[in-house]
């Protein structure tokens, strides 16, 4: 077995540890741990997870202490448990992110490792002309742009993915061809 | 008749030296620095341009000229460092001033490398005409009409932009923001999707225009023709070079640290050697 | 629909992921059969299809965006067990190479989303093509978007009588169905309307575009 798998294997053990796992106490031992593994990348690692999950735990967790509030009941067993596990969860997919080669971890099976690939650096690409259809929009518009031309530039954007994913899924398929894949 | 602010002249001088020196600068940039998560995409840049300069921006792929020329349109803010325009600092919480944002977008326009990116509009025409709608500037028609005369897509006026060629996009493009009569025109690697024919029209077009430009490229050998001066990105993203594209153009030592040119084993008449030179594939 | 990790009980995900692993095996029969050698190229320019889709911004009046799924588009336009692994293999790239959303979360999403919103809007549109077909994609596409939101819904709102400690206390996601279903659902009424026109759109383009590529 190489090591990505194996650090695959212990990543999704460790997710199902962290949600059999219901006092606080041994979630913050996780998240502790998860922050030494990191080592140096420790606090940039806090940090991030902390802002992916900002926005959603700040809501559930208000939400809840509401309606505690209104039960008359304590809400901080919850709320610590909740948002703890939610860290270490998240902290620890970052890390694994940060520390595994999935292609790598998935080589028992050449065509999933051949179609993740493929999609990974396809949805790249299409991560950054996305960005450029939004920002040449934004460019052009001296003043908030109308419903009407935000309609025909999302339009224009989606039309152009699915015209480009139609076409690159022919090129893949004949340099598959021409490389011999299908033949092993 | 529609009022231009500047017309285009045919065959103008391309060597004429842009360079003002003294005067107020119109584009001025200061210890910028942008990174992306924890990659280093433009370090410590400095610069400034003045009014009518041609400059061209050099550097290999990867080197952060396209992030340069989006801060350089207010789309993107730099980690680090100080952008003026006109003496105007362009920041986020700036361009949200309404009176600021419409002077700075129809005056300094961006070209994007991928001219379909730009293209939304059911025609050209409304394409071309999408600027001008914007300032509710008086004839639309004759505008639009000029500034596809001049790129050479009148024929195509009532086509989907999408259904056009390559080369005939980024005409529509450059129409589309010209018709605003940008000060300052930003171009992307124009030439990169031009063939030889559309890249000679486009130099003597541009040479033509009294605007003041920065365009982008990685082929060294139509730099020269783009303009007079040079800013270089080397391989950190720090700027290695500001000054005449000749004085460049001697400087083999440096344009291969900007991997620029590169070396190989030449044959000359049965003796083999090493140099350094530039090969064009586009 | 973006659930993080933390909100799901294993006494869901764990079976969820079972089922969803069943599925997985057998679309990928499925589509391999139907589009024999060029099976591979396709699935992955579809999952690149599908994820930007996802990105592409649903403009609502006021200024406000919505995030188009294009769920409703590949059922349609490539059958249902194709957007299956399409939207699955979105799921398991943003999980584990974007680090946007969450693992425990994915056989529920790839479920609700790829197999009851691509089924669904699959059975939309045979049904009901040949009585209108604009009327049928925007079903299609109306449909790909609130059923799987409902059945999130219901998936989060079943959380506290499923996973509780001796107190009642939840130990994942605290709020029951009657708080769930309210807030998921009738925003996503609203969405899946831009979501509808999106894919009565998407589904002529896509016809002019391959009897062009065809010619």
């Amino acid at each position: 077995m190489n090591r990505d798998r194996l650090l695959l294997y212990l990543y999704l053990a460790g997710i199902l540890a962290a949600t059999l796992v219901h006092d606080p106490v041994w979630l913050g031992a996780g998240l502790v741990l998860v922050l030494l593994l990191a080592g140096r990348d420790a606090w940039r690692l806090l940090r991030r997870a902390l802002l992916a999950i900002l926005a959603f735990n700040t809501l559930i967790s208000l939400g809840y202490a509401l309606m505690a509030w209104w039960q008359e009941l304590s809400p901080w067993l919850t709320l610590a448990r909740l948002n703890l596990r939610v860290l270490l969860l998240t902290s620890l997919t970052f890390l694994f992110i940060a520390r595994a080669n999935l292609f790598r971890a998935l080589d028992f099976s050449k065509g999933l490792t051949y179609v993740l690939g493929l999609a990974y650096s396809q949805a790249l690409t299409f991560r950054r002309a996305h960005e450029d259809f939004r920002l040449a929009l934004a460019s052009r518009s001296l003043r908030r742009p109308r419903l009407m031309d935000r309609y025909r530039a999302s339009a224009a954007a989606a039309s152009w993915f699915l015209e480009k994913s139609l076409h690159a899924a022919t090129q893949s398929a004949q340099a598959l061809r021409s490389r011999g894949f299908f033949h092993d | 008749m529609t009022e231009l602010r500047y017309r285009v002249v045919k065959g103008a001088d391309t060597t004429t030296p842009p360079f003002a020196i003294g005067g107020k600068a119109l584009i001025e940039a200061t210890g910028i620095s942008h990174r992306f998560g924890s990659k280093e995409i433009l370090t410590d840049i400095g610069f400034q341009i003045h009014p009518g300069e041609k400059v061209v921006l050099l550097g290999c792929n990867g080197s952060g000229k396209s992030t340069l020329l989006k801060i350089l349109d207010g789309l993107i803010i730099p980690s680090a460092g100080r952008y003026t325009y006109d003496g105007e600092t362009i920041t986020p919480a700036s361009l949200k001033e309404a009176e600021l944002h419409r002077r700075f977008r129809g005056e300094v326009a961006l070209l994007f490398q991928n001219p379909d990116a730009m293209l939304f509009n059911p025609t050209v025409f409304d394409e071309i005409a999408f600027g001008p709608r914007q300032l509710g500037l008086a004839d639309v028609e004759g505008r639009v009409r000029h500034w596809a005369e001049q790129v050479g897509v009148a024929a195509h006026l009532q086509r989907p932009p999408f259904s056009l060629s390559g080369g005939e996009k980024q005409k529509v493009c450059l129409a589309a923001l010209l018709a605003l009569e940008p000060k300052v025109l930003l171009l992307d690697e124009p030439t990169a999707a031009l063939d030889p024919r559309s890249t000679g029209w486009l130099v003597d077009f541009l040479s033509g225009l009294g605007v003041t430009i920065l365009i982008t490229t990685h082929n060294l050998s139509l730099a020269p023709e783009l303009g007079s001066r040079a800013l270089v990105l080397g391989e950190d993203h720090r700027l290695i070079y500001d000054g005449e594209i000749q004085g460049l153009l001697g400087d083999m030592r440096l344009l291969a640290a900007a991997n620029l040119v590169h070396t190989h084993r030449h044959r000359h008449g049965g003796v083999e050697h090493r140099h350094s030179h530039v090969h064009d594939w586009q | 629909m973006h659930i993080p990790d933390g909100f799901i009980s294993p006494q869901t995900y764990l079976p969820a992921f079972a089922l969803a692993a069943g599925f997985w095996g057998y679309a990928a029969r499925r589509v391999h059969r139907q589009l024999d050698a060029d099976t591979l190229p396709f699935v992955a320019a579809y999952t690149a299809l599908a994820f930007v889709l996802m990105m592409v911004a649903l403009p609502l009046p006021g200024g406000t965006t919505a995030h188009a799924a294009g769920i409703g588009l590949l059922a349609v336009c490539f059958g249902g067990w194709m957007a299956f692994l399409a939207i699955s293999l979105v799921l398991a790239m943003q999980a584990l190479l974007f680090g946007d959303g969450g693992i425990t979360a994915l056989p529920i999403n790839a479920l609700a989303m790829g197999m009851v919103g691509a089924f669904c809007a699959l059975a939309a549109w045979k049904l009901l093509a040949r009585l209108h077909e604009t009327l049928a994609l925007f079903l299609a596409g109306w449909l790909s978007i609130v059923l799987p939101a409902a059945l999130v819904a219901v998936v989060l709102g079943m959380q506290p009588a499923i996973a509780h400690d001796a107190q009642g206390a939840p130990l994942f996601f605290p709020f029951g169905l009657s708080i769930t279903l309210p807030a998921v659902v009738l925003p996503h009424v609203l969405v899946g309307i831009a979501e509808g026109v999106l894919t009565v759109l998407g589904y002529r383009y896509l016809t002019r575009l391959r009897s062009r590529l065809d010619a």
